[in-house]
């Protein structure tokens, strides 16, 4: 997991798990899986945007940072550079988005939404996170 | 978690294999099927579904079941609203009204379209937009798409596009009344307003088909089947629109549950009570993105005739290019069906599985009342597809249901190991399939060996009595997604 994520597999889908120092790198982390799922991972520069995130819970946190990720790659036909998240709260985030625009349609997978199947958000003693998210493919 | 065979193609999972369950699970399989169903721990989603609120009679699954999310693909479940049943936006799914239409031609293809099949595959290859994101054949300003979640197919019939017949021959007429567009978020509308018209990417395809095999003659008959007869099978669903719409509800029902006592095994299940408000917006916003999905589908068929008359250089209508029938295999419907004696309206999920009413339902086309309502089913990739029709024992069974597909049987990542897009490419080109795809690396993830067998699915169903095979279709053109 030297990117700090993996891609699991799924019959028919398939799922993210992602690590870092904190929940806050753990979701850099998972953001980047999706973008390279979406074959959107992109080096930028890239038109940034900020997004504020509110959820129930850090779990909800992470299916809304992906589903809000999805929204821009499909509306904007954008893929993504540098993503910084800031935490706002303990399921609370300010998200840094570099937008960078596709040339032509993206050699990925088509994902319709991230889930809350099997989510998972595990915070170890030394403080590091770990997240599963499974996506609808 | 192992199933008990209870006669020929059931298995019943008893109520406490998990904590929580109301009913037991069945699931029609043959020996096969079951086993890959236990590997794959979809027989595990089926037991958790079980333990919705108000689940009545079983939680179902068909014999293409594999693991989903929360729900498994090929579950069936239905709640009572009058007991405290529940509707969970899991268990119709992201893609709603995702479906099948199957569109006939009045072409022989030996002496007709083999000739001429690489000019039509290029043809549709033009004329229908697929991928992710794409733009569709007709963008619509946030009006039109407000009227398409309230009107279906009528309207792109009020802009000219397609035939009263096409909506005749679909399900609901094209129509679901009490779409609530007021309850589609804006996003939604901005993701699915410029895809109408588009077919999408993963296991969304459309495929240039030749009737092999009649089983019903008299039911193929009703359909204007026959053998050597070249049809266009199209899979496709709501795109983003439907995407956003789940996205949306179920995030508002995953929030609304612990005010309301409810506990799921898997919050993907999020569910409320029917009668709820929350429910209430939520079935307004699918009925709406159902609409979106027939709408697509409808507009699309514009697409193949416009690609028959040019490959052929004759009008769509001297080809005979007609819509057999339409059907979705992932939505949730109010539907009545006697359950302990008396007669109930009960909330019908279906997730990747197809509604089968019998002969004699109000809701079919005259023409398909005395047959029962066609099933259409495709195969995996390069395989065979079958069309059924419902029948007199599907009511009694799982709620008038049978399977969607062939099923996975594999992951994407798994199949992509085994065999390169090209190389998947080149063994249909040799079997004389020809192909357009919008990216051929992505053709492995969706290739023939990473399904189940369809002809065994389609097997069980008709030995279960879940359905009845029809027609037997094998592909000649595959436009994928």
């Amino acid at each position: 997991m030297s990117a700090g994520y993996e891609i699991l597999e799924h019959t028919a889908d398939v799922g993210i798990r992602a690590r870092g120092g904190s929940l806050a790198e753990a979701l850099e982390a998972a953001a980047r899986g999706l973008a390279e799922l979406l074959g959107g991972a992109r080096e930028g520069p890239g038109e940034r945007r900020v997004l504020h995130l509110s959820a129930a819970d850090p779990g909800a946190l992470a299916v809304d940072l992906l589903n809000e990720l999805l929204f821009l790659h499909e509306t904007e036909g954008a893929g993504f550079g540098r993503i910084r998240v800031r935490p706002t709260g303990p399921s609370a985030a300010e998200v840094e988005v570099e937008l960078v625009p596709l040339a032509g349609e993206p050699e990925g997978v088509g994902v319709k939404a991230a889930t809350y199947h099997q989510l998972g958000v595990e915070e170890r003693p030394d403080g590091s996170v770990e997240l599963r998210v499974f996506l609808d493919v | 978690m192992e199933p008990r065979k209870v006669e020929p193609f059931v298995w019943e999972i008893p109520v406490g294999a998990v904590p929580g369950m109301r009913v037991p699970g069945i699931v029609y399989a043959s020996d096969a099927l079951i086993r890959k169903a236990i590997d794959d721990r979809a027989i595990e989603q089926v037991a958790t579904v079980a333990t919705l609120p108000g689940i009545v009679g079983a939680s179902y699954a068909m014999p293409d079941i594999h693991w989903g999310y929360g729900f498994p693909i090929g579950g069936v479940a239905a709640t009572d609203p009058e007991a405290g049943g529940v509707i969970s936006p899991g268990g119709v799914g992201f893609d709603i009204a995702c479906g099948v239409r199957l569109i006939r031609t009045e072409l022989e293809w030996e002496r007709e379209v083999r000739p001429r099949v690489g000019r039509l595959v290029q043809a549709l290859d033009r004329h229908i937009p697929r991928g992710v994101g794409t733009k569709g054949r007709m963008r619509l300003s946030r009006g039109e798409a407000e009227k398409v979640l309230l009107e279906g197919v009528r309207f792109p019939l009020s802009r000219g596009v397609g035939t009263e017949r096409d909506a005749e021959f679909c399900e609901d007429h094209g129509v679901l009344e009490d779409a609530l567009p007021s309850e589609v978020s804006d996003r939604a509308i901005q993701r699915g307003a410029p895809q109408l018209g588009s077919l999408g990417a993963g296991n969304h395809f459309l495929e240039v088909q030749v009737v092999e095999e009649i089983f019903d003659d008299r039911a193929a008959g009703a359909m204007g089947l026959f053998v050597g007869q070249v049809c266009v099978m199209l899979h496709t669903g709501s795109r983003g629109m439907g995407h956003q719409v789940c996205t949306d509800h179920v995030k508002v029902m995953d929030r609304l549950m612990p005010t309301l006592g409810i506990e799921v095994p898997d919050r993907q299940l999020a569910c409320v009570p029917v009668a709820h408000e929350a429910a209430q917006r939520y079935l307004g916003a699918m009925r709406a993105a159902a609409n979106f999905a027939r709408a697509n589908r409808h507009v699309l068929t514009d697409g193949v005739r416009e690609a028959f008359g040019d490959a052929f250089g004759r009008s769509p209508r001297e080809l005979g290019v007609e819509v057999v029938y339409d059907v979705a295999h992932n939505l949730a419907k109010l539907e009545p069906y006697e359950v302990d004696g008396r007669r109930r309206v009960l909330c019908v999920h279906r997730k990747g599985a197809t509604r089968a009413f019998g002969p004699g339902h109000p809701e079919l086309p005259d023409a398909y009342r005395p047959i029962g309502q066609p099933v259409l089913i495709p195969g995996s990739m390069g395989t065979a597809s079958y069309v059924l029709v419902g029948t007199e024992t599907s009511a009694g069974r799982a709620f008038a249901s049978t399977c969607h597909g062939a099923g996975r049987a594999m992951s994407r990542t798994r199949a992509k190991k085994l065999k390169t897009g090209h190389q998947v490419r080149q063994e249909l080109e040799a079997r004389g399939i020809t192909l357009a795809a919008a990216h051929w690396g992505l053709l492995a993830e969706e290739a023939p060996y990473a399904y189940k067998d369809v002809s065994e699915v389609v097997d069980v169903c008709e030995g279960a009595g879940l359905s009845r095979k029809v027609a037997r279709l094998r592909p000649v053109g595959v436009v994928k997604g």
